[in-house]
């Protein structure tokens, strides 16, 4: 178990720190996109956090921070609660 | 930047330099509206497949010890996906973390994880269509968990650290240049970018760009697996499976 926190709590220093360098250039697939022409359709459902920001926070890097949060803490619990359900007691 | 001031034209795909353009930054997965409907169908069900091969191996070999390790390496994936590394020309990429997942967690659980990831991001962030959802699944996720096979092919088992870091190495290059390969011909054939002029198009595009990306994400990948297996060796089950696997052969 304290193996588990101290790997979180590098993951949230990794995220603090790196924020304000990770690159907001296209990517990839957008830039291909981008360069045919072809604008990206109005999406069928825009999630409650689109763009990894939070609209009612000003500060983007605050925002990017939060929302990354929060994401981490659903991946960590759904992939927990997913793991237990699946794996076998006395397994190993 | 440096980077305003390049612009290079190409016969098959003008490359401009475009200026950052929005506040925040989306990824490589496919956005809903990018692919014909019947090649949304056809993915979902092939990831659904895809999805009940990794549950079985799952339900075979996971054992609840491993259960913190692929919370953690899920939510680290998560937070890796979310931070782009500048390439060329005012492009970006990021990790995509497939081969480092199935280092840590095998093939199966590897897929499952990176399912969790893409949901999350689908759900909550709008990063990577609910449509194209299968699409996402089988270019990220089923490609992640099959370059474990790569780097269980290029090993050979070894116990050799440099040439399994080789392996490693090539096997997650490998893992985000299919994926595009797969997305390229995904867009390829979908409405949206006949016009664009097709396969003929995107496939190369995709593979320029992510040749270059995967570069970045093999020396991530490289990098912490070869820490791991020198800090604490024992959390790389993936590693584990592999000599599991030539420990069994050879005796």
């Amino acid at each position: 178990m304290k193996g588990v926190t101290k790997a979180v709590a590098l993951i949230i220093l990794g995220l603090t720190v790196f924020i304000p360098f990770a690159s907001t250039y296209p990517d990839g697939l957008e830039k291909v996109a981008e360069s045919l022409g072809i604008e990206e359709p109005e999406p069928v459902w825009s999630g409650l956090m689109p763009d990894y920001t939070i609209h009612t926070i000003e500060n983007p890097y605050i925002a990017k921070l939060i929302s990354g949060l929060i994401g981490l803490v659903l991946v960590f619990s759904v992939a927990w609660g997913i793991g237990w359900a699946t794996a076998r007691e006395n397994h190993d | 930047m440096w980077q305003k001031d390049i612009n290079i034209s190409n016969t098959f795909f003008p490359i401009s330099v475009t200026k950052p353009n929005r506040d925040g930054v989306k990824r490589m997965h496919i956005p809903d509206g990018f692919l014909d409907p019947y090649l949304c169908v056809l993915t979902y069900i092939i990831s659904l497949v895809s999805l009940m091969w990794a549950w079985r191996g799952v339900r075979r070999t996971f054992s609840r010890s491993l259960v913190p390790v692929i919370a953690v390496s899920s939510a680290f994936v998560f937070v890796g996906q979310m931070l782009n590394f500048p390439i060329v020309y005012g492009t970006s990429g990021h990790l995509v973390g497939g081969t480092f997942l199935a280092m840590l967690l095998g093939p199966h659980a590897a897929v499952i994880s990176m399912s969790i990831v893409l949901l999350i991001q689908a759900i909550f962030f709008a990063d990577g269509g609910i449509s194209t959802f299968g699409a996402n699944i089988f270019n990220m996720a089923v490609m992640g968990g099959l370059s474990f096979y790569i780097v269980k092919l290029l090993s050979g088992y070894t116990s050799s650290p440099k040439r399994l870091s080789a392996s490693v190495f090539t096997a997650s290059w490998f893992s985000i240049v299919l994926g595009a390969l797969a997305c390229a011909i995904q867009i390829g054939v979908s409405p949206m970018f006949t016009s664009a002029g097709g396969v003929m198009v995107t496939v190369p595009a995709m593979l320029f760009w992510h040749i270059i990306i995967g570069i970045g994400e093999a020396a991530i990948t490289t990098t912490l697996v070869s820490q791991l297996s020198r800090i604490s060796p024992a959390v790389l089950s993936g590693l584990t499976m592999l000599r599991g696997i030539a420990y069994e052969r050879r005796y």
